[in-house]
């Protein structure tokens, strides 16, 4: 009750315009400070960030295609197929488990007796990370740990030469 | 009584500012690849925000300890902690597996749910001085008319 007064009473008091007028001074030192140092700093960024030199923070380490084609020939590493289910026929790595963002939890049951934590694992998709990446940090959170990423996704592997398999999109 | 939970507050949330931009003052770049990792900010704003930020967290804890702007320093911080909240929750709604970047660039804390309720604390500790009339201890006394 004493709690609840002393809040009614400090909200009556309270004066917008004195925090906002307040609020605005210590926004407009802390830009004038930016600007200053970022004219005096030696290690300054540019101001225009260069989207090239930005990798992203992924759920599990990449692997070159080089890599993953070694890999793939000592049959260590099973592959994960994360695209989204396509109709008709489309190419993907032989032997590949498809385990979708959309269908995460289902699929994992499907392969429930085929894949253990212990297994060694390359997801891959087709080129971009961030969906590949998602469904690692899912796999991780499940106790998957070895996992790689695919770098450049399955469009690499062909480039680079990698056997692969046609499959429909009708088949389970 | 009131003035000593003020002081109090002004002080854990003026320093933890203070602690928290210290690293990202120091290592702009890598601060930089943190926010990056959130996937919110657009390019053309990344480099001004890693440059802004930890210099907007510097000065507002700086208000808050010496008790200069009270009220304003206490909003914009409860302003930040609730964008900061806002970055957690859309990084855990796309499971996203990132350091949080709140203390120090160099890995750190990844993000989880227990770094909602440590912001919450902090913004709870915001409302004192930004509701309360008295300051505590504080420079407030020489910018009054």
């Amino acid at each position: 009750m004493r709690l609840e007064s002393t809040v009614r009473s400090a909200l009556a008091e309270f004066k917008w315009s004195v925090s906002l007028r307040e609020a605005g001074l210590v926004l407009l030192v802390a830009v004038a400070v930016t600007t200053v140092s970022w004219f005096l700093r030696d290690d300054g960024l540019p101001l225009a960030a260069d989207p090239m030199g930005y990798e992203l923070e992924l759920a599990a380490p990449l692997t070159s295609t080089e890599k993953a084609l070694a890999l793939y020939d000592e049959g260590e590493y099973h592959f994960v197929d994360t695209r989204p289910v396509t109709n008709g026929d489309f190419q993907t790595i032989p032997g590949a488990f498809f385990i979708r963002e959309a269908s995460f939890d289902d699929d994992l049951l499907e392969y429930f007796d085929f894949m253990t934590t212990e297994d060694h694992f390359i997801l891959f998709g087709d080129g971009e990370l961030f969906p590949v990446s998602n469904i690692a940090a899912r796999m991780k959170d499940r106790d998957y740990r070895n996992l790689l990423i695919l770098k450049g996704g399955l469009d690499a592997w062909l480039m680079a030469g990698g056997e692969i398999s046609r499959r429909n999109g009708g088949e389970s | 009584m009131r003035g000593l939970l003020v002081l109090g507050c002004r002080l854990a949330v003026g320093g933890i500012f203070i602690y928290a931009s210290l690293d990202k003052l120091a290592h702009p770049q890598a601060f930089a690849e943190v926010i990056h990792h959130y996937r919110l900010t657009p390019y053309p704003l990344l480099h001004p925000s890693a440059h802004l930020l930890p210099v907007l967290e510097f000065v507002i804890g700086s208000a808050l300890v010496l008790g200069i702007w009270r009220r304003g320093a206490a909003l914009l911080a409860g302003v930040l902690t609730v964008f900061f909240m806002v970055a957690i929750t859309s990084a855990l709604i796309r499971n996203l597996d990132i350091s949080c970047g709140c203390f120090n660039t160099d890995g750190g804390h990844a993000v989880g749910l227990d770094l909602l309720f440590r912001d919450g604390i902090l913004l709870l500790l915001c409302l004192p001085p930004l509701l309360a009339r008295e300051s505590g201890i504080g420079l407030d006394r020489f910018f009054r008319k």
